[in-house]
């Protein structure tokens, strides 16, 4: 019998996992492919999305076909520094 | 190669290292600050204290090598200073060690005797000095912890199997090396200077895994 490991993600990995599914269609996607992309139930990626905006990481805007989330400038250059951590992290074996 | 110009290139190399030390320290802090992981926060402080000791090693072995060479007579007070500077120092890289341990757990010579040759001036000018800074018993102990960062680090390179986790094992591997070199020191002293060839090269493997990690492309 198989067992299935639910590993834990944390607040960090979640927002760089929305980031990078918005880079990929882009920079800007409506919520459906971020649900799909950063696995999120559709409560929890509104409460992140929210988040995201705070922190200048992501815009939205709406329109006819309703919200649009934009990577922001700072959005980007999160992404770039979180790949550095993660690959600093990996290199001493750190889970982040 | 003349005892100064010796002297010198070990300065500097202590120098080189500590720097080194120091920006993985600051590359961590930041890594930190980012993530909130207390295991970076460990490898900050780690590599921090570890790279202000070996610098004020290096200072303070400079500063009693002059004074030592003016000094005919060496007041017995003077020795004991530095035989404290040398625990005080020693201590430095084993809270450092541990912090690394920490990391860690919190997640989941043959050559010698020809160089004695060459060496036999400066061994009577520097390591008379030099050595007081290294104790053995401490430095079987900084041996021991530090083995168990290699283990760890040798383990995390065969999980990941990346060029980045293999640099620093091998970082962490020549400071293991290094400190035998300073453990074995009591029956050749010019293994001193080796023991920081090694340092070096572990800190160089640090620095060039740091480099890599900065070339990063999304």
């Amino acid at each position: 019998m198989s067992k299935k490991h639910k590993e834990y993600r944390s607040k960090i990995r979640i927002y760089a996992d929305i980031l990078n599914s918005l880079l990929r269609h882009g920079g800007s996607s409506g919520p459906t492919h971020l649900l799909l992309g950063a696995n999120l139930s559709y409560d929890r990626l509104m409460k992140h999305l929210k988040q995201l905006i705070d922190l200048g990481l992501i815009s939205e805007e709406k329109n006819d076909d309703g919200r649009i989330f934009k990577l922001t400038d700072k959005g980007r250059a999160f992404i770039l520094e979180f790949a550095k951590i993660e690959k600093f992290a990996e290199a001493f074996g750190i889970t982040i | 190669m003349s005892p100064q110009l010796l002297f010198l290139l070990a300065f500097t190399m202590d120098l080189i290292s500590s720097f080194i030390s120091i920006l993985v320290g600051y590359h961590a802090f930041k890594s930190y600050k980012v993530s909130s992981a207390k295991s970076f926060l460990y490898l900050y402080f780690g590599f921090t204290i570890l790279g202000v000791g070996i610098f004020l090693r290096a200072i303070t072995v400079t500063f009693f090598v002059l004074v030592f060479r003016i000094i005919e007579d060496i007041p017995s007070s003077l020795l004991s200073l530095s035989n404290f500077a040398g625990i005080i120092f020693t201590a430095t890289h084993l809270v450092a060690y541990s912090l690394f341990i920490a990391t860690y757990v919190i997640q989941d010579g043959s050559s010698g005797q020809q160089d004695l040759g060459v060496g036999g001036a400066v061994a009577a000018a520097v390591f008379p000095v030099a050595r007081l800074f290294y104790i053995p018993t401490l430095e079987l102990l900084a041996i021991t912890m530090l083995g168990f960062v290699v283990v760890s680090s040798l383990m995390n390179y065969l999980h990941k199997r990346s060029l980045n986790s293999a640099l620093v094992f091998f970082g962490f591997s020549f400071m293991f090396l290094s400190h035998l070199f300073f453990l074995f020191m009591i029956f050749d002293e010019f293994l001193l200077f080796y023991g920081q060839i090694m340092r070096l090269i572990g800190f160089v493997c640090l620095l060039i895994m740091l480099a890599r990690v900065n070339r990063t492309h999304v």
